[in-house]
This record gives structure tokens, sequence and C-alpha cells, in this order.
């Protein structure tokens, strides 16, 4: 079998699937909703030939890079951090949040850069020791993978970097954002040897994919 | 992104036979062209980079010779007052892999056209694209793609414009990513940022045929890159009736791959459904001045390698052996 056969595009599970799928609905790239509501994470899409992987945000720009993916939807913010080689085709505008710096109420700026052994826990290690080094401050990684919002409760770490979309998961633990960082949003990414070298097949999906995923 | 298992890979019996006849036949190509080979040595002591695998000879830090280019350059540079027109080479190259599935070691054929300073070199560019055309067939590839590209089409706008190191690496980032929107946010605040921006837009809209060319009148650097719009018209027009009936030619705009080497046309070989890019080179004007020598190069590289593993992984996009 030729192993280039089917064109595999590589879906993020979670916060970004969940708006992604919607948009897909009615296009010839909707996900066929039997395998969607199945345990199966290869689903066939309304075009023959062209399927979706479902995975984890972290891992997806691993599967395009490699070439196993042709194409993928990733969140900027996870693009930032793994600095991948692929390529970043379309900012798809869905799925925007903020990378915040974010403490319990009453905590200043002020108060965390006074700080003299200042401790962050975050899923964002790069972008926070970017941010880091532009102020020109020190401070203690906590690497986390998930519910960073409870470190500052628990005495873990005096603040957190971390994605903020509405606020209303920080409001819920009593955390305020107190810097924002940078912004975040969803980005079509394609494998680079696959947009170069069949660029008749891959773009036209591209293509379709954005036509998709940026209407209204 | 640190990578903790560097691959070491062993050629079993049918790799290294295939190694062994390709490299042949490619030599012989290169041989029948007028390419005389030089064989820098393994070990080299000068100016380590930290992608080079380095090992100390007693107290001096030495490292395998990670790229023929520039280990031909320095043998060149030292040994010739004149410089050989037309040099070979074929080996062995170790370099720190950027990314997990790439090998340490990785086999190369390679050719390099030098000429004093100042001489027309629109010839000597046709030249290594027509002896690159003809290198798909040679290794059996069923089909291939052969990007014509110019470094100059990125490198002189950032320099009319004199932007910091920094923006300007932004830019190439952005531009190397296909991502237009990373080269607007690259040149936020910046009095240039709306040519930027079009001229991304421009080098980036089109991945075609000869055609492509034509996405550059929307540049607002179209006047800047007259000439370099003329030099790539005049190959297109050399090229395209000689094209192998196997090879397909497009014009890669936006190809910014080495961008702090290349300073003129690039080349890129690709096969349909490879992930990597099978041969690559270009104009590199820069390397003999910044060793004392007035002399202007190009040259290409074929990686063995990649093939190799192409061979093994994809036998489909080559012909089988009769």
């Amino acid at each position: 079998m030729n192993p280039a056969s089917t064109i595999l595009i590589a879906f993020p599970k979670g916060r970004l699937g969940d708006e992604l799928v919607p948009k897909l609905a009615g296009t010839p790239l909707a996900l066929d909703a039997a395998a969607l509501n199945s345990r199966v994470l290869r689903i066939p899409t309304a075009t023959p030939g062209v399927a979706a992987l479902l995975l984890k945000g972290v891992d997806l720009p691993r599967y395009v890079a490699a070439g196993v993916a042709s194409l993928g939807i990733v969140g900027s913010d996870t693009l930032d951090e793994l600095d991948m080689d692929l390529l970043e085709l379309a900012d798809l505008g869905f799925g925007a949040c903020r990378l915040s710096l974010c403490a319990l109420a009453g905590v200043t700026l002020d108060g965390l850069r006074a700080k003299p052994h200042l401790r962050l826990a975050t899923k964002f290690p790069k972008a926070t020791e970017a941010w880091l080094t532009r102020e020109g401050l020190t401070a203690e990684l906590v690497p986390l993978s998930s519910s960073a919002e409870l470190a500052p409760l628990l005495g873990l770490a005096d603040a957190i970097v971390d994605l903020v979309q509405t606020g209303g998961t920080l409001q819920a633990h009593g955390l305020v954002e107190t810097l924002v960082l940078g912004r975040s949003s969803a980005r079509l990414v394609a494998a680079r040897g696959a947009y170069l070298s069949e660029p008749g097949r891959i773009r036209p999906l591209a293509e379709a994919l954005i036509s998709a995923l940026r209407r209204e | 992104m640190p990578v903790h298992t560097p691959h070491f890979p062993d050629l079993l019996f049918d790799s290294a036979a295939r190694l062994r006849r390709w490299e042949a036949a490619l030599m012989g190509l290169l041989a029948t062209h007028g390419y005389r080979e030089l064989h820098p040595s393994l070990v080299l002591r000068k100016a380590v980079p930290t992608g080079a695998l380095r090992f100390f000879d007693g107290d001096d830090l030495v490292a395998l010779r990670w790229d023929f280019t520039v280990a031909l350059a320095g043998l060149l540079a030292r040994g010739f007052a004149e410089p050989p027109d037309r040099v070979a080479y074929a080996g062995a190259v170790f370099r720190r892999p950027v990314q997990p599935w790439e090998a340490v070691e990785r086999f190369e054929v390679g050719c390099e056209r030098i000429q004093p300073e100042g001489e027309p070199s629109g010839e000597a560019d046709v030249e290594l694209a027509r002896l690159l055309m003809a290198i798909p067939g040679i290794l059996g590839l069923k089909s291939a793609i052969l990007h014509l590209g110019n470094a100059a089409l990125v490198r002189r706008p950032l320099e009319a414009e004199g932007l910091s190191p920094e923006r300007a690496e932004a830019v190439v980032a952005a531009l190397s990513r296909r991502a237009p929107h990373r080269v607007a946010q690259a040149m936020a605040g910046h009095p240039a940022a709306a040519r930027m921006e079009a001229h991304a837009e421009a080098l980036l809209s089109e991945l075609d045929g000869p055609r492509t060319l034509d996405a550059l009148g929307a540049s607002p650097y179209a006047d800047l890159l007259h000439l370099e719009r003329e030099h790539m018209d005049r190959a297109l027009q050399a090229l395209l009736p000689i094209l192998p009936p196997n090879l397909e030619l497009r014009v890669d705009l936006a190809d910014v791959a080495g961008l702090d080497f290349y300073t003129g046309p690039t080349l890129r070989l690709w096969a349909p459904g490879a992930q990597q890019e099978l041969a690559a080179g270009g104009r590199y004007d820069h390397l003999f001045p910044g060793l004392g020598r007035p002399w202007q190069a190009a040259g290409f590289c074929v990686r063995l390698s990649r093939l190799l593993d192409l061979a093994e992984t994809r036998p489909d996009l080559f012909e089988q052996p009769s």
C-alpha cells in the first residue's frame, strides 16, 4: 500500500477541538459523527482519502513536523513552546485567549517583582522565561501540566502563567490577571515536506480548512 | 529542543550497496562535466561550531567534518592562489540533529562552481541547475520537483529597510514558517511594516511554475528586485526546454532556508511525498571573501542519507531495478 494514499489532518482534543468540530460541520472536511462518538482517534472526514487524527495539543505539532499528518490545527501558545520545524499557514482567529500572569486577588505586579525568591508555576516555561528575561527578573519555575490555578492557593507558587479565555476559572479560584504576556489563537500548520513536495494535494485542503474555520 | 538519543544508523547490505552505487553514479556525472574531487580531512581543528561532534585530541578541541562546503572553502583558501573552477566531493558529515529522527552521520555528494569575483555568474547557476535536473533520473526516482528560489528576494529588502538583526531574524523565521501573520507581528511598530507585509504576501502567494514570478510584481520592492527577477526568468527560459519528463520545475519565492549563507539563486530537489528535501544548494558569494579570497561560488549537495531512508520507507517512489 502506498503510505501516502490517505492524507491525515491532526485536530486537537479539548478546548480548541470543541470549537473546531462544529465549524467543520457541513464542509468537505466534516468529521464522521459516529466515529466521533466512539473511542477511535482516527476519524473519517466527508472527503474520501482524508482522515482526521484526534491528538492532545502538546503532541500534535510533533505528528505534523514528522510528516505523519500533513496538516494540523493547534494553538499558537503550544507552537511557541515547542518550536518545531513546521509551516504555520494561517491564523484562524478562533480559540483566542491570553497568556497571562495571574495571582491571588490583592497581589500586585510590583509585589511579585519585589519578591527575592519568586516562584511561578506554569505549563509554558519558554514563554515565561522569555518574559522574565525581558523584565530582567529571575524566578524559580514550577513546571505543571494541568490545574495550575491550584498552585498559588496551596502555596506551591506565588503566581502562575497560564492561558485565560473568559477568566471564569481564575475567578472561581480567587485569582486575577496581573499582566497579559501574550495572545494565542488557533493556527493552521502544515508539514514542510508535504506542503513543498505535494502542493497540489495539500494546498486545496489547507484552503478548505481556512475557508471553513475562518467563517463566522 | 535538546535531543537525548542521537541516531547513529548502521547501513545493512541493501543500503550499503545502494550508497556505493549512487555515490559512484553521481560522482561519475560530476566528473563528466569537469568537476574534480577534493577530499577535505574528516577531522577539523578550527572554528568548531556548537552543532558539530566535538572531542579533545590531547589539549586541542577538534570536530568531525560537519559541512563539506565549509571544509572545502578552508582547504581552497589555504592551498590555492587561484581556485579550481569545478570541485566535487563525496563522503560523510557529522552534525547533531535538530529533529530527533535525523541521523548524526550523513552521507553526501556535492559540487561547487567557483569563479573570480565579478565574473558573470548566470551561466554557472544554470549549469548547476541542469546538473541537479539530471540527478533524479540517475537515482531512479520516478518523479521529482526542482524548486528555484533566490535568497536576495528577502535579503535585499531587509537590508534596504535597515532592520535590526533581531527584527530581521524574526521576519525570516516567519517567512520560513510561511506565516504572513507572523511577519506582521515581527514588523509591528516599524515604519516599513506595511511594505514588508505586502512583500511577504507576494512571496507566499504562489508556489507553482514559471508564472509564479509574476507575483513579484505585487511587491513594493518589485523595482529593487528587478535584476533578481530577470535572472530567475533567464534561468527558467534556459531550463524549461530541457526539462526531463519526470521532473517538475517550481518557483519558490519564499525560500529562506540558509538565508544567512546564501546570497542569490537557490535550488532544492524534492520527491512527491518526501518529508525532507533530497538535495539543496545555491549561490554563496560571501564565503570566500570572508576567508580573504576574492572568489564567488555556488554549489549543491545531494543528501544521500535522506535518499537511503526514502528508499527504505517509500520504495514506491523509485523505479525498481530490472
